[in-house]
Parts: C-alpha cells; structure tokens; sequence
C-alpha cells in the first residue's frame, strides 16, 4: 500500500496497486513535470519504483497567484 | 534514471532537454540557464546592484538565491499588501529567508501608502488582481529608480512568459508584442526590467527550490482566484508533453524572428506619450497616474463610509 499526500491535503490516498512513479503520475492524470513527487526527502524520477509503506508527497508546481 | 552529466542517480527528469540531472548536476544546470539569459539579453552589467521583486513564492526567492550565488549584487523589496491572515505570514517567510542567507530584504506597506489592497478591493470596481499589480509594478520600479539600483528582476519563468506570449498573440496585441521579452531596456524614471528565470520552468525552479532547502510561501493570495493564465499555461503544457521542447522553441523563436516585426508598435492614440504624475512624478499617459487615481479613489471611498 503506498501512502500519498497532494499539496498537505487531508486525508491521504493510498494505492494498493501502484508500483512506479509513472504509474502514481498517470493515476492522478499528471504530467511529467505538473508535480515534484517527494519520498524521504528525495526527489524521484518517474521511471523509480515505489514500494509497500511508501508515503510519498506530491507536490504541485503550477503557480496559483 | 541516470543523470546524464555524471551517470549518479537522477533526481530531476527534463524531456525538453532529453536528460536527467542529479541534485548537484541539477544545480549546475539551473544556474548555467540563468547565466545564458543574463548575457545573451544584457541583463546585468559589470557591479550592478539589482533590486529583486520578492513575493516570497518560490520563483522570487529562487532568483534571489541564484543570483547572490553567480556574484550579482542582490537586494531584495518585498510589499506587503496589508491582506488579512495572509500577508503577514508571508512577509515573516521571507524575512527568514534572507535573514537565513544573509540577503538584504527591505519591506514597503502599501497601507502606509494608502492603499491596502483590501481598501483598494473595496474601493474599485475593477479585478482587484489587475489593480494590485499595477501598484506592485509602481512600487518596485519607484523603489528601485530612487535607491539607485540599474535593473529590477523578478522571477517571471518560462511558464509565465510562454502563457504571455500566447494571449498576446491570440489577440495579436502589437504593442504588447513589441516589448515582450526577457529584458525591458530603462528610460526616464523607468528602470531596466529583467527576467533572468525566463529559461527555467515552473517545475525546474520548484526543483531547484525543493534541492537548495528554500522554504517558499505555497498557498494562493486569497484574492485571487486562480493565477492569471492558467487554462493558457494548460494549453501550452499538453504541446510540451507531446513534443517537448516546443515551450523554449516557441518563445526564443518569438525573440528571434518575431518581435522585432513589432518594434515601436503604437500602445493606441494619445497613449504612447508618457508625462510626469502630478502627484508622485513618474511616468504617466495622463495627468495623474493609475497609482494615485486608486489612492484618491480609495480616500473618497473611506470618506464616504465614514460619513454614512
């Protein structure tokens, strides 16, 4: 189960099923570079695997004014 | 995904560049666009003080830290817009920011000047969004014109500029079209504007933000209500997913071949000529600028709330 937290909002998603950061990105209907995807304080590249337990930030880039 | 410069684990993904950067790869490549883009358009002469537009977003205070670290002499002018539960928590994130990197931050209340934005949203029957940048551009070009500083950045990003360029061109607007670009020449009581992110994504300085610890304000103003150009910005990015590269190729193209076709292109009768405000000097098509015409509106409208 990965953990997923959009922008500080609560509650968090969790996905059962996905297993890269494309995948996360392709579920959210995100482009690659819409969002900064933040695990452990590392900056993750789609093509990077997520695993069981992963809580993982996304971080939304666009400017809101 | 392998950082194409010293083969370490990737953390950013850049389609448009076709590579992958690690942390400090990232860094080196953020900071060499900057570079290009201060050169090529003579952005910033030798020991010239620049004055940062700082919002606290993560645009400004990326371009704050950038340019401190290329050697740039660098102060920044934040304006505090006297806005209820939000302005104030973002001034007190900005001044830690420069406190925390020895940068030079000066604040300006515009409520000192007669115009907190929430008595301006009162007081006009415009967008309060295009009211309040219209002060803050006064601001900024005032504050640096009389502190003595030769350019004003500010963190305008390739997103920004690209989404510009398009609604410029979907109303084919020449006189915005003539003075679109990375670097704004000075003239009389206007200082030289730059924009030396303009090669830089979004997504690259958030990026670099998120890589160099820079805590940056993230929510919207609470005026408004989305930032301007967005569904432009949406347009734009669905070409770059499926071609990337066509954001940068689209704006340097513009630059190039372009706009110099709309050079010296009329703003429209009676509005090209510029006159000193009657009240506060600068530059103005009328006999009283934008600025001072809000502040009175704003006077009148308080004195009639008083006198009901």
């Amino acid at each position: 189960m990965i953990t997923v937290t959009i922008d500080g909002k609560k509650p968090p998603i969790t996905y059962p099923k996905i297993k890269t950061v494309l995948q996360l990105l392709n579920n959210l209907h995100l482009r690659v570079n819409d969002a900064l995807i933040i695990r452990d304080g590392e900056l993750l590249t789609p093509d990077r695997h997520l695993w069981p337990g992963d809580q993982v930030t996304v971080r939304m880039v666009v400017s809101r004014g | 995904m392998k950082c194409k410069r010293c083969g370490e684990l990737a953390a950013v993904k850049l389609p448009s560049h076709h590579a992958g950067f690690c942390p400090t790869c990232f860094e080196g490549f953020f900071k060499k666009q900057v570079e290009t883009a201060v050169r090529r358009h003579g952005m910033i002469g030798r020991d010239e003080k620049v004055l940062v537009a700082v919002s606290g977003g993560k645009d400004s205070l990326a371009l704050m830290r950038v340019l401190t670290d290329l050697g740039h002499v660098v102060e920044g002018l934040h304006v505090h817009l006297g806005i209820p539960d939000s302005s104030d928590p973002v001034a007190e994130r900005t001044r830690a920011f420069c406190a925390a990197n020895g940068l030079t931050l000066h604040v300006l209340h515009t409520a000192e000047h007669g115009l907190a934005v929430p008595d301006v949203k009162d007081a006009v029957r415009r967008p309060v969004c295009a009211v309040c940048g219209k002060i803050k551009r006064h601001y900024f070009n005032r504050f640096a014109y009389e502190n003595g500083f030769a350019a004003l950045a500010t963190g305008h990003n390739l997103d920004d500029e690209t989404a510009r360029l398009f609604a410029n061109v979907l109303r084919w607007d020449p006189a915005y079209l003539g003075t679109q670009g990375p670097t704004l020449p000075g003239e009389g009581k206007f200082v030289r504007k730059i924009k030396p992110l303009y090669r830089l994504t979004e997504f690259e300085t958030a990026a670099y933000c998120f890589l160099k610890g820079i805590d940056h304000w993230k929510a919207a103003c609470p005026y408004s209500g989305g930032a301007s150009f967005t569904g432009h910005k949406k347009l734009i990015a669905d070409l770059e997913d499926r071609s990337p590269g066509q954001k940068t190729a689209f704006y340097e193209a513009f630059l190039a071949q372009g706009r110099p076709h709309f050079a010296g292109a009329s703003r429209g009768e009676g509005q090209d000529t510029l006159y000193a405000c009657a009240q506060c000097g600068f530059p103005s098509s009328g006999e009283v600028c934008g600025v001072c015409r809000v502040r009175e509106q704003v006077a009148a409208h308080k004195a009639r709330r008083e006198a009901v």
